[in-house]
C-alpha cells in the first residue's frame, strides 16, 4: 500500500503508520493468527496417521500355570483386531509349548508350507501336518516334508500370571 | 512508481493475464458506508458468516476423512474422531460449535438488512439469494445434526422428519423421500451425509458467489437516516 497523506479520519499520524495502515496489520496479523491456529490443528489432523504408534493387540489366553510342562497344549481364543473404529472378532487357536523355567513358546498353529492346522503327535513327539505329510520337532524345526521354515512363533509374555501373545504378528519380525 | 522487485514482476505478470487487480480493488477496496460504533459493527455480519463458512468446509473436510455414514461405524467413527485423532477434538468442536454460530450469525446479518431497509430497490436480489442462503443453512443444520448418530442426533432426526411428514397431502411422501424409505435406517443416513456434503455446498457455493457479487454490485447501502435528520456520517463528494 502506497504511503497516502494522512487520511482525513485520522487523528495525529505520522508517515510510518496511517489509520489504515494500522487497520490493515491489524487484519493481516489477527488473521495470521487464526489461520496458523486453524492450519496448525487440522494439519495435526490431517499428517497425524504417520505419527501413530502401532496399537500392540495383546490376547489373554489364560492363566500361564494351567499349561503344565511336558508336551505342547493347543489353546483356543478370540482375536479382537481393532481397524480404527471398526473392531473384528476372529476365532484362532495357538500351540502352547511351556519349558523349564517358565519361560513359554506360542506357535502359530499353520503349517509353514500351505497354512494347514497340524497336531500334535504324543507318541511320536512331533508336530504333523495331515495335508503334505510335513513334519516339525517339538521345538518347531523342520524333521521332513515340504515346509520351508521351522513353525512362526508369536510374542509371547506374562503379566501377572496371564498368558499373553500377538497373534497378528510373527515373533522376530519387525 | 517503479517496483523492480521480483515479487512486483509476479504480480505484474499475474495481473496482466487475469485482472486479478481489478478483482481485488472490485472487492477490497470499493467503497463502504461510512458509520461509526455499534452501527459500523453490525456491517461485519456478512463477512462474518462466510468467514464461519469457510471454517465449516475445512474443519468438514477433515472430518469427512475419519466419519463413515453408516449405523454401523457413525457413532464409533466419531468416537474415533474424538478420543483418538490427533486434535481431533477440537477439529469436531469448532465444527459443532461452528455450525450454531454460523446459524446465529446468518439470522442477525437478516435482521441488520432488515432493520436498516437495505433489502429495498434495487437490492431485491441480494435480498432473495439470501433468504435462500439461509434456508441452505438451517438444512445443513437439520443433516449435519444426525450424521453423529447418536439418540440426540437419532430422535431430533425422528421429530424432524415426522414434522415434515405432517404436511397435507403430500407429507408423507415428503417424509419417505427424507428418509429414503418408510422407516428411519442406514438409507436415511447415507441419504443426510450425500446432502450435507455433497448437495448442498455445491448449491451454497454458487449462491455464496452470486450474493457475493451482488453485494458487490450494487455497494452497500448506507445506514438509514432518522426521520428529520440528515444521515449519518458526511455526505460523500
Amino acid at each position: 500500500m502506497s504511503e497516502t497523506p494522512c487520511p482525513r479520519e485520522a487523528g495525529p499520524c505520522g508517515p510510518e503508520l496511517s489509520r489504515r495502515g494500522f487497520l490493515g496489520a491489524a487484519a493481516a496479523g489477527l488473521g495470521g493468527v487464526i489461520a496458523a491456529v486453524l492450519g496448525a490443528t487440522g494439519l495435526s489432523y490431517f499428517v497425524s496417521p504417520a505419527f501413530k504408534k502401532e496399537e500392540e493387540d495383546w490376547v489373554d489366553l489364560g492363566k500361564a500355570a494351567d499349561v503344565k510342562g511336558g508336551s505342547p497344549v493347543k489353546v483356543d481364543f478370540v482375536a479382537r483386531k481393532r481397524d480404527a473404529w471398526a473392531v473384528t472378532e476372529k476365532r484362532s487357536s495357538a500351540w502352547v509349548l511351556a519349558a523349564e523355567g517358565g519361560d513359554y513358546t506360542v506357535f502359530d498353529p499353520r503349517c509353514t508350507h500351505l497354512g494347514c492346522p497340524f497336531r500334535w503327535d504324543q507318541q511320536k513327539e512331533q508336530f504333523l501336518c495331515p495335508c503334505h505329510a510335513g513334519v516339525f520337532a517339538k521345538d518347531g524345526k523342520v524333521v521332513s516334508g515340504p515346509p520351508p521354515r521351522p513353525l512362526d512363533q508369536f510374542p509371547v509374555k506374562v503379566v501377572d500370571g496371564r498368558l499373553l501373545i500377538q497373534p497378528n504378528r510373527k515373533k522376530g519380525a519387525a | 512508481m517503479k517496483d523492480d522487485s521480483l515479487a512486483a514482476k509476479a504480480c505484474a505478470w499475474f495481473c496482466e493475464r487475469t485482472g486479478f487487480d481489478t478483482v481485488w480493488t472490485a472487492l477490497f477496496e470499493r467503497h463502504v458506508p461510512e458509520a461509526k460504533g455499534p452501527v459500523a459493527w453490525l456491517y461485519t455480519l456478512g463477512s462474518a458468516s462466510l468467514f464461519v463458512f469457510i471454517v465449516q468446509a475445512v474443519t468438514g473436510s477433515l472430518l469427512a476423512m475419519n466419519y463413515v455414514p453408516s449405523p454401523d461405524h457413525a457413532y464409533d467413527s466419531v468416537r474415533f474422531i474424538t478420543d483418538k485423532v490427533l486434535c481431533g477434538s477440537f477439529i469436531r468442536g469448532l465444527h459443532h460449535f461452528g455450525a450454531s454460530f454460523m446459524v446465529v450469525l446468518v439470522v442477525l446479518h437478516m435482521l441488520r438488512v432488515y432493520f436498516m431497509g437495505a433489502y429495498k430497490y434495487p437490492r431485491e436480489a441480494t435480498w432473495m439469494v439470501g433468504v435462500a442462503l439461509l434456508l441452505i443453512v438451517v438444512g445443513f443444520g437439520f443433516t449435519g445434526y444426525l450424521l453423529p448418530w447418536d439418540q440426540k442426533a437419532y430422535w431430533a432426526t425422528m421429530v424432524g422428519t415426522n414434522i415434515a411428514g405432517q404436511t397435507p397431502v403430500v407429507g408423507g411422501m415428503v417424509s419417505k423421500i427424507l428418509k429414503g424409505g418408510a422407516d428411519m435406517g442406514a438409507p436415511t443416513l447415507t441419504r443426510f451425509y450425500a446432502l450435507h456434503v455433497l448437495v448442498l455446498p455445491a448449491i451454497v457455493l454458487v449462491l455464496i458467489a452470486a450474493h457475493i457479487f451482488l453485494v458487490v454490485w450494487h455497494g452497500i447501502s448506507e445506514p438509514p437516516a432518522r426521520a428529520g435528520k440528515e444521515p449519518q456520517g458526511e455526505p460523500r463528494e
